[in-house]
């Protein structure tokens, strides 16, 4: 009985190893999807109008999921210390502190401080659909991952489990 | 208490330099700090305060370009975007109506000023709004406590916008005549000075502002737009200007606006302003002089 249990919890534990690295590739492309989408509507927001910054990260922040309302909402809180940290810095460092996003994805998001607010509105609009360009791009190569190896992981994790029980019994 | 209020002001404007240079500005005595009509900034020298006509230093580090691009993002709260307009006129309003001037390299694009970079210079004007301004003339502008059409002359730097500031707040709070609904076309946002959509210099409860837009189209926008009693302009110019005005006195709405002109002979020494006369478009005129004791406000009613 006791072997039979022990042999039960192995394979789950394999088989929930597995499941987690596979459900880890997901998130990662749904922290991608959120942050473009988020973008999106920076760049439809700064096609309306001249939104000040405030107002357009608030709004932003407000309408967005995931990293990018995170990321929308610590940097609309910092304008307020602009004095101590310019905009630049805050926006890479706000980056740099999101949980969901991959490093690839945050390496493509930092230089965006380095044009949000301090140009036109159509040359803005211009830099954040290159940025949001190139996390599609990433999104889609991480889905095509996800797709491919999740199902590795799920099956190595069934499979690895069913071994042990097999090599334990 | 006005010495206070005018520190006070002083310290707001001071919010929209980067730290090192705040430090410098707040370092100043709060006897000086009321005093100063300005902040000015140039690149490679220690920033100065204009008290009374001269220049105080107020550091001995020279003001870097890089502060000058964190004067500018403070002030615009990193939207650049957003003040384009405001820069492309020559300054933008903060905060308490205190104004951020700013010079140096001009980039242009299709003729225009797009942008300036790099920065040389920058100046911060306090603002201070003297409250009861109109007091010596609201009598005679109003007899039976009802406003009159009214020009407001005065070479520049005597106080024409802020006697005009003072009476739409007077007239629009009912404060010496009755309240009326006060209509402000501030192209340049220099009367009410707007900032984020609310006035930072008191226009009273019942004033409307349009700002930023040509005097003579905005005229017309808040003729049509804001139903107003009084109609008020700075600084008449054009003739699109003028014949706005004769339009909305059709209308039956007082006008109330200013003129840079010395007195009566020299305003109808000049066509744009001999018309303003010629079409009887006004009831009242105030010149402003310069006096020993200060300034002195001569009324002379025209019709």
């Amino acid at each position: 009985m006791l072997h039979l249990l022990g042999a039960a919890l192995v394979a789950g534990g394999c088989a929930w190893l597995g499941f987690q690295k596979a459900m880890e590739l997901k998130n990662r492309v749904r922290a991608l999807e959120e942050t473009a989408r988020g973008l999106a509507l920076l760049e439809r927001e700064l096609g309306l109008g001249s939104p000040p910054l405030p107002r357009l990260l608030e709004g932003a922040a407000r309408r967005s999921e995931g990293p990018a309302a995170e990321l929308f909402a610590g940097c609309a809180q910092g304008l307020s210390r602009l004095d101590q940290e310019d905009f630049s810095h805050l926006w890479r460092r706000q980056t740099a502190c999101l949980a969901g996003l991959s490093g690839e994805g945050k390496e493509i998001l930092a230089p965006l401080g380095e044009v949000l607010g301090r140009y036109d509105c159509r040359d803005q609009r211009e830099g954040v659909a290159a940025v949001r360009g190139q996390l599609e791009e990433l999104a889609a190569r991480a889905r095509e991952d996800s797709r491919r190896q999740g199902r590795v992981y799920r099956a190595l994790g069934l499979s690895g489990g069913a071994f042990l029980v097999i090599l334990l019994l | 208490m006005e010495k206070q209020a005018r520190a006070a002001a002083y310290r707001q404007a001071a919010e929209a330099l980067p730290a090192r240079l705040r430090r410098e500005a707040l370092a100043l005595p709060p006897e000086e700090q009321s005093r100063a009509e300005e902040l000015r900034l140039r690149a490679g020298r220690p920033m100065t305060a204009l008290i009374e006509g001269r220049e105080l230093p107020l550091g001995e580090l020279p003001v870097e370009v890089g502060e000058l691009e964190q004067l500018l993002e403070i002030a615009s709260h990193a939207s650049v975007h957003a003040v384009l307009p405001q820069l492309r006129r020559g300054y933008l309003t903060i905060a308490g109506g205190h104004r951020v001037g700013l010079c140096g390299t001009a980039v242009l694009r299709e003729g225009e000023i797009h942008a300036l970079s790099p920065l040389s210079s920058a100046d911060i004007r306090v603002a201070r709004q003297v409250k009861g301004a109109c007091a010596p003339v609201l009598d005679r502008l109003c007899p039976g406590g009802v406003l009159r059409d009214t020009l407001i002359l005065s070479p520049p730097g005597l106080g024409k916008t802020t006697l005009l500031r003072d009476l739409i707040r007077a007239v629009s709070e009912g404060e010496g005549c009755l309240p009326r609904r006060v209509a402000l076309a501030d192209e340049r946002g220099e009367v009410a000075a707007l900032y984020g959509g609310v006035p930072q210099l008191e226009v009273g409860r019942r004033t409307d502002v349009m700002e930023g837009c040509p005097k003579a189209a905005g005229l017309m926008l808040l003729l049509r737009a804001m139903n107003p009693q009084v109609l008020a302009a700075d600084e008449i110019t054009a003739p699109e200007d003028v014949q706005a005005l004769a339009q909305a006195a059709g209308c039956g709405v007082t006008l109330l606006a200013t003129a840079h002109a010395r007195g009566r002979e020299d305003l109808g020494r000049r066509g744009l302003y001999r018309e303003l006369l010629d079409r009887g478009l006004f009831q009242n005129l105030v010149t402003i002089r310069r006096t020993e004791g200060g300034r002195a406000y001569e009324v002379e009613e025209l019709r």
